[in-house]
């Protein structure tokens, strides 16, 4: 190994017993001995990977998937029933705040309280005692008792105390969100400058941006084991797919419970990814009978980066002969705000005509949409512009968040100069 | 085990301020603040004092200053493992969060509770200098060692029933139900002399029969105490640490999940 190891973690497994009623109580205990059945939930099935000193590892991974029960085998909270865990140094967690403040004791005392509770020695305090003042913002309160505090002051004195504790390996729980923007950013500052001085430190969070900005790796930790480790932008893309995939695809069940009248069946023809939100009408004299998004690989997709290219699949049906029609789709915002839409042919100009059945597509070798949900809707018409089928919020499609410099429904072609 | 009893060690400062947040917190906001730490202890004995040298009698002269001098010590055990059985279960949600030793929480109780003796001390002796035969200086050095034992004690069955609380709530009530036995089976209201001899057996089992019969010894006798009887209490409180502790790692390690 190049660097000296922080944090090294062997195949941990970790179960937790959930009583259907459990009964703390001797009385139950002894009575209902048959009530105190319980079943065991896997949380971790079997997980290892190695943090070298001075990394910033960020573990993801859906609710309830097991990162804070990682993080608590990290600080010794909960013990694995399987595997190792071995930390080298001097560990402070970010995990709760504030603990052991007293309401009714003054700022700068709850700071000592707070402090030794992370392990921290009186003189260690002293020495640091100005900056977290300083870094909490609250110098003209900090001698007033805490629970004249709003909670926002409360948890910037939290927030101060806890990122002061200096450490060889920090892991932090979910609580970057404190405060105002202003604070959150020199939390964020503080966090990066920690980094710097050579601390390891473990994260979970959802917030992706925060991530970007501090981890130099991730771990996505799904079923109970890691699903992926590696540099931040690929697990986090995957990660992020994985979970729209998921979302969308409990929109699917949705949309085939919402959809089962016989005016809105159609459309569970269309796709299997229709969304429960689609609407269809026209008089389907002429009438799509399939419709899918495929990205550059021909595949079935809703998950696109901006630049992607892009193709609209429209498969359709005629029940007259030989008819002339215009073929449109659009993008629209979640927000309803229009983006983009476009046509087959501009007005005078000669419409296509079309046989018994066919497809047709709508290559868009980049999409300009910037970071959002979007809805599609798409829609044949007829040569005096009566509507022979349409198909709005048909689908949504999901265009994916990054660290971004751009603003705004879509991107331009643009550089700067100086 | 000694890398763990350095960690606890190394968390000195924390015990200092749990101490100090109980101690100061406990009164903070009510108009006699402090005082009541001495005015709690004080009714108490000017109840029992009613009770037991005007309706029930006994030989002995001053029998207050007896029973002030034995029950100051006895409230110190009595509150510390009232408030012990719970001290890791009411403190679950950081015991859920953060790291350090659990051994903390108990000994920070039992450490506050004796700091709340040494100070309603300030009311022994002064009961003993005006009411009783005043303080004898060269018996009272014997005081700190005797407390100390007492401190070993307690600390020993806080640890003990402070973790079985985390598994069984019951024991909460278990304890207050012994603790209110207890009191009698103590030479606290009585002098030991009056016990038959029949039960006197389970007096001189009790480990802190020795530690209040010490104390009354060196306050109401003004003489040094039995070095065999406070030996037994010293032995039976070091062998009882070190089950406790033993058990409490053991039961530590689930708490989290427990809680």
């Amino acid at each position: 190994m190049e660097r000296e190891c922080a944090i090294r973690v062997e195949h941990i497994a970790k179960h937790f017993k959930v009583y259907a009623d459990k009964a703390a109580m001797l009385k139950e205990r002894v009575l209902f001995a048959s009530r105190n059945q319980y079943e065991i939930r896997e949380i971790i099935k079997d997980v290892s990977f190695q943090v070298p000193r001075g990394q910033a590892l960020g573990l993801i991974g859906k609710n309830g998937c097991g990162k804070s029960t990682i993080l608590k085998m990290l600080t010794r909270i909960l013990k694995p029933n399987a595997g190792n865990v071995m930390v080298q140094g001097r560990v402070s967690s970010l995990i709760e705040l504030g603990a052991g403040f007293h309401p009714d004791m003054s700022g700068r005392e709850n700071i000592y309280i707070n402090a030794t509770i992370f392990g921290l020695k009186r003189e260690e305090i002293d020495s640091r005692l100005s900056d977290i003042i300083s870094f909490s913002e609250l110098e003209e309160f900090i001698d007033n008792p805490v629970r004249t505090y709003s909670s926002g002051m409360y948890m910037r004195l939290a927030f101060a105390v806890a990122i002061n504790v200096n450490a060889d390996i920090l892991l932090i729980d979910e609580i970057l969100a404190v405060g105002d923007a202003g604070f959150q950013k020199k939390c964020f500052q503080r966090l990066r400058q920690i980094k710097e001085q050579g601390t390891t430190i473990v994260i979970v969070s959802h917030a992706m941006e925060q991530l970007y900005g501090i981890c130099d790796r991730l771990i996505w930790i799904e079923g109970g084991i890691v699903q992926e480790d590696g540099l931040p932008k690929q697990v986090a893309m995957h990660y992020l797919d994985f979970m729209e995939d998921e979302r969308l695809r409990k929109f699917m069940t949705k949309s085939r419970e919402q959809c089962q009248d016989v005016r809105r069946h159609s459309l569970l023809e269309l796709t299997d990814r229709i969304h429960p939100d689609a609407r269809r009408d026209g008089s389907q004299e002429v009438y799509f009978t399939e419709i899918s998004l495929l990205n550059q690989d021909w595949q079935e997709c809703q998950n696109f980066d901006t630049g992607d290219k892009v193709i609209l699949k429209m498969a359709y049906r005629t029940k007259r002969v030989h008819p002339a029609v215009n073929f449109n789709m659009d993008f629209v915002k979640d927000n309803w705000q229009y983006c983009y839409g476009c046509c087959y042919a501009k007005p005078g100009d000669e419409l296509p005509v079309l046989d018994e059945s066919g497809e047709i597509f709508l290559v868009i070798d980049a999409l300009m949409l910037l970071p959002g949900k979007y809805f599609l809707d798409v829609g044949i018409n007829g040569p005096a512009g009566e509507l022979y089928d349409n198909v709005r919020n048909f689908m949504q499609i999901t265009v994916r968040e990054y660290v971004h410099d751009e603003f705004g429904p879509c991107t331009f072609t643009h550089h700067w100069q100086r | 085990m000694r890398i763990h009893l350095k960690e606890i060690f190394d968390y000195q400062d924390m015990i200092y301020s749990l101490v100090r947040r109980d101690l100061r917190g406990k009164y903070k906001g009510s108009i006699l603040g402090f005082l009541w730490t001495f005015i709690n202890p004080l009714c108490q004995m000017i109840v029992y004092t009613i009770v037991f040298s005007v309706i029930v009698q006994t030989d002995l002269e001053q029998f207050y200053v007896y029973m002030i001098t034995g029950m100051v010590p006895w409230l110190f055990f009595d509150m510390s493992l009232r408030q012990g059985t719970g001290c890791v279960r009411y403190q679950g949600e950081m015991v859920k969060k953060i790291y350090f030793p659990r051994e903390v929480l108990p000994v920070a109780c039992v450490t506050s509770n004796f700091v709340n003796m040494l100070f309603c001390f300030l009311i022994v002796f002064f009961v003993c200098i005006v009411f009783g035969a005043g303080l004898h200086l060269a018996v009272l050095v014997w005081l700190p060692p005797v407390m100390l034992i007492e401190y070993l004690l307690t600390v020993g069955f806080v640890l003990l029933v402070s973790a079985g609380t985390v598994y069984l709530k019951d024991l909460e009530h278990i304890i207050t139900v012994i603790l209110m036995a207890w009191i009698y089976l103590t030479p606290i209201m009585y002098p030991l002399h009056m016990i038959p001899d029949r039960i006197l057996w389970i007096f001189q089992i009790n480990p802190i029969t020795p530690v209040i019969e010490a104390y009354h010894a060196i306050l109401y006798w003004k003489k040094a105490p039995d070095l065999s009887e406070l030996a037994y209490a010293f032995l039976f409180g070091i062998v009882l640490l070190v089950i406790s502790e033993v058990v409490f790692m053991k039961l530590s390690d689930n708490f989290a999940e427990e809680l």
